[in-house]
């Protein structure tokens, strides 16, 4: 029997989640500097050397990052696992993936010869994370929807990692087999509805109805989402390989699922039982909103032979994910700086109000949608694009500051003498 | 119902009677001790049917006194005193103060509560089946201690 999960112990070192966290925004920054560093002619090709480096500065440095420092923190609640080594795989992880997309950006942005170490410590970085974790989830004693989501995103994880080692491998050789195309669009498919979707979809089946008193998600729902959406990609695959005509089919029925789920949260968020409407609530009911149209436009693309598809992503990647994963940081940090002081004998800590600064997170909120909504427009009028590639900057530096305020908040009270001795409970 | 539902119900009813007094306290906090004492009420019977039945009969058939039971009690205590600090705000007419310390209590209550559903709660009920009516009945007639 397993009981680790429950101690206090086992609770991960705060480090390593605030590693991941603390490091995310930064890759915010840099994506925002890459995007003022171009066109939007550039920008408008999803194949453009420059377009691969700012999707993946996000997709890798701001979203993966904190997905991998969330995933470390919730496997023991939810699931009951503990990861074996945490600090070690987090700590390999976590600066393999930092270096390795610093490698990754220089080598998209001048020589290629960076492309194939990228390629490596890429994939030791999310490796570690992945397998260690997979590995846990044998131990689990009751497998929830939660848990069977989280397996799912972790193996589509995986998947996808060896498929971008492979096509990064390709980049650093000049060396492309006939099915990169194919790859690279199985890749971007798979990162987005089979690895951060079913982790979303996971982590909302607890959080809504916990944190906001939202109705629970029907038990229909949480059954088979995952399943419908795995068959739909799986579906999809095969279609591209053999009937690409027919793909489309599989696209409208994963999208449908997708568009069913944001529609969902919507209508749960409006229902919540909870009356206080914080910057997370507006990061939710807004990822809700921009998932809805990012199905539709994912779609439709295939009309317009997905000359599109760089607004899908901004819709999909920017304001579903992103956004999500903006919401969960506001709720998870400051809680973590109280559980884990409060854990160690600090009575008078700040609340959680205290510790965010909830005007500046609430302009974070509003830079980092009017960003989006600009980005879009920009395609439109594209003379527009630097004034929100900077709102956007000014977005991330101040996430930044959100987030290094209670990590600060944190190191400043573990210094002083805690009012309880708790080395009795240790 | 067993062990495992009755307590996880109960969870439920919990975080509705957390949502109808943070209804009061936005709408207006001078009126709204009912609410908040309906809300410490039930959870302070909640922490006892664990702490005085359920808990104790786990670790009399596992023998693990220190083990997981030893770590919720732990979280009770933290979350009894969150409560104190929402009383003295009520008390105080202090909105602002009482939403943090609510907020605090709301997630660390959520992952209290979702480390019983998810571990504590299983282990019990694989444990104590055959008990669980017993156990259930001695929980729903139990008179919360002062």
């Amino acid at each position: 029997m397993n009981y680790q999960g429950l101690s206090v112990d086992q609770a991960p070192p705060i480090s390593i989640p605030f590693r991941f966290f603390l490091s995310a925004p930064i890759f915010g920054i840099i994506a925002g500097l890459l995007i003022l560093s171009g066109s939007v002619d550039e920008l408008i090709s999803r194949y453009s050397p420059l377009t691969i480096a700012i999707t993946h500065a996000v997709a890798i440095g701001v979203l993966s990052l904190t997905m991998f420092g969330a995933l470390f923190q919730m496997l023991p609640v939810l699931a009951g696992v503990s990861i074996p080594k945490q600090s070690l795989f987090a700590k390999i992880s976590h600066s393999s993936i930092i270096v390795g997309l610093l490698l990754m950006l220089a080598g998209f942005l001048s020589s290629s010869k960076l492309l194939l170490p990228a390629s490596l410590l890429l994939g030791i970085g999310f490796m570690s994370t992945i397998l260690p974790m997979l590995y846990a989830f044998r131990k689990v004693i009751n497998i929830t929807a939660s848990v069977r989501a989280m397996i799912t995103s972790l193996i589509f994880a995986l998947l996808i990692t060896l498929m971008g080692m492979h096509l990064l491998a390709s980049h650093g050789l000049g060396n492309f087999s006939a099915s990169h195309m194919l790859f690279a669009n199985i890749h971007s498919v798979w990162a987005i509805f089979g690895f951060a979707g079913p982790l979303i979809i996971g982590v909302a089946f607890h959080i809504l109805p916990m944190f906001y008193v939202a109705p629970r998600f029907k038990r229909f729902c949480k059954q088979k989402v995952v399943w419908l959406i795995t068959f739909g990609l799986i579906l999809w695959l095969i279609l591209n390989i053999a009937l690409p005509s027919y793909s489309w089919i599989a696209k409208a029925w994963v999208a449908m699922f997708f568009w069913a789920f944001s529609t969902t949260v919507f209508l749960k968020m409006r229902s919540r039982r909870r009356p206080t409407s914080d910057v997370t609530v507006y990061y939710w009911i807004s990822a809700s909103i921009f998932m809805t149209l990012g199905t539709f436009a994912w779609v439709f693309d295939d009309l317009f032979d997905e000359q599109y598809i760089v607004l899908v992503s901004i819709l999909i990647g920017g304001g579903f994910i992103f956004s999500i994963v903006q919401g969960m940081l506001y709720k998870i940090v400051p809680f973590l700086a109280w559980f884990h002081l409060n854990a160690r004998g600090y009575m008078s800590i700040p609340t959680l109000h205290d510790m965010v600064d909830r005007r500046v997170a609430k302009w974070q909120f509003f830079l980092y949608i009017f960003s989006l909504i600009g980005f879009i427009f920009s395609f439109l009028l594209p003379t527009i694009l630097p004034l929100f590639a900077l709102s956007f900057m000014v977005s991330m530096a101040l996430l930044e500051y959100n987030l290094i305020k209670i990590a600060l908040l944190y190191a400043r009270i573990s210094k002083t003498k805690p009012d309880f001795d708790m080395s009795a409970f240790a | 119902m067993n062990i495992k539902e009755f307590l996880s119900q109960d969870h439920s009813s919990c975080d509705e009677l957390f949502a109808s007094m943070e209804d009061a306290v936005a709408a207006d906090i001078s009126s709204a001790k009912e609410a908040f004492v309906a809300f410490r009420d039930a959870t302070e019977r909640h922490f006892q049917m664990e702490e005085r039945v359920m808990f104790l009969e786990f670790e009399q058939k596992t023998g693990m006194s220190e083990g997981p039971t030893a770590v919720m009690r732990h979280e009770h205590t933290q979350m009894r005193s969150l409560m104190e600090d929402m009383a003295k705000a009520i008390e105080a007419k202090d909105s602002d103060k009482f939403f943090g310390s609510s907020e605090t209590l709301m997630i660390l209550m959520q992952q209290h509560n979702m480390k019983e559903e998810q571990m504590l709660y299983t282990m019990a009920q694989q444990h104590l089946s055959a008990e669980a009516p017993r156990i259930v009945e001695m929980m729903s007639s139990m008179v919360v201690e002062a």
